[in-house]
């Protein structure tokens, strides 16, 4: 399977992924450093959770010592989205050994997940339009895993970089730590919004997630957030046409 | 006794897994409700900037008052850069220099 077609194409595919990852995995790895998790710590969560957003949802409440159920539900939440990008990718998978699909579920992320699935909705409209035979669930997994695990490779590798980098900072410092993460984050948003309803729940959640925060330093924040974004989401739906 | 962070983050693995497997193993061609869609896209977008900010802009369960306005205007620099740019890296070095340059001139 490795050495497939698809797999190779799916690698050669990954490349703008790979880009994107290296400062976000490289900014986690500092701010775990600077927030007082252990390298094995945030190296190990890259490995088995791989999700830049939870994760990085985290690090500050995991290093604090917060509540594990504010952890885990944190995660859930943050990582909800995997349900529909799952679902919508299962279609093309199909006749697959389930042991490979337990496996290779482990490599669906964001970013992992919009190259397939565009190529493989583009495929089957070509296959659909000549009367060709669509690419197999085999052949279509290969390329997705060509692009899954080796993004994951970037990812894991990336934190365990940005962590040592982190430990050779000299002091003076520390509000690199600080900044890092949250300002990728805040510029990826800034990007990636184009909906006003969706420009309007982050500007909402940005402002009041601070006194929601000293309100209830455990879970004022996630409160506030589950509660702005399912308003604007309620008025969204009410004002769109039937 | 509170569970070690490993144990943690071992939860946090399960979950995720079960998140992406589940619709591998039983809801294969299950179409997604776009109302649904949208939903989960603006939880995401809402719990990442309640933390952008909360990360930035409290120590603990104190708000950093001195810090809080040179942070907002490195923040305001990421966020004009990545805009201008449309490269979230490059954002974030302009805006991690600025946060620099900002704290050491405050020190």
């Amino acid at each position: 399977m490795f050495f497939s077609k698809s797999f190779r194409q799916g690698v050669k595919a990954a490349v703008p992924v790979w880009i994107a990852f290296i400062p976000s995995s490289f900014a986690l790895g500092m701010a775990a450093k600077g927030y007082g998790l252990r390298w094995e710590e945030i190296v190990l969560m890259s490995a088995l959770v791989y999700a830049g957003p939870a994760q990085y949802a985290v690090v500050e409440p995991l290093a604090a010592g917060k509540p594990a159920l504010q952890i885990l539900i944190a995660t859930v939440l943050m990582n909800l989205r995997f349900l529909p990008m799952s679902a919508t990718m299962a279609p093309y998978f199909r006749g697959v050994k389930r042991t490979r699909l337990l496996w290779a579920s482990h490599f669906i992320s964001a970013s992992s997940f919009v190259l397939p699935y565009v190529r493989f909705q583009k495929e089957e409209k070509e296959a659909a339009s000549t009367g060709t035979a669509a690419q197999t669930g085999d052949d279509n997994l290969s390329f997705f895993l060509g692009i899954g695990m080796t993004a994951f490779c970037v990812w894991v590798a990336g934190t365990a970089v940005g962590y040592w980098a982190a430990l050779s900072m000299p002091p003076g410092f520390e509000e690199v730590l600080k900044f890092i993460l949250p300002a990728y984050f805040a510029c990826i948003l800034a990007i990636d919004l184009r909906e006003r309803m969706a420009a309007a729940v982050c500007i909402l959640c940005f402002v009041a997630a601070v006194p929601a925060a000293l309100w209830n330093t455990d879970w004022g924040w996630m409160i506030t957030a589950i509660a702005i974004a399912t308003v604007v989401w309620r008025i969204e739906e009410w004002r769109r046409p039937a | 006794m509170a569970p070690s962070r490993l144990t943690i983050i071992v939860g946090m693995a399960l979950v995720s897994y079960a998140l992406r497997v589940i619709p591998q193993l039983l809801l294969t061609g299950w179409g997604f409700p776009p109302a649904w869609d949208r939903y989960l896209r603006y939880l995401a977008y809402g719990l990442v900037a309640s933390i952008v900010s909360t990360t930035l802009f409290l120590s603990g369960a104190r708000f950093d008052v001195a810090a809080a306005p040179r942070r907002t205007i490195a923040l305001a620099i990421a966020v004009a850069v990545a805009v201008m740019t449309r490269n979230a890296a490059a954002g974030m070095l302009i805006g991690t220099i600025a946060a620099l340059l900002l704290s050491w001139m405050a020190a």
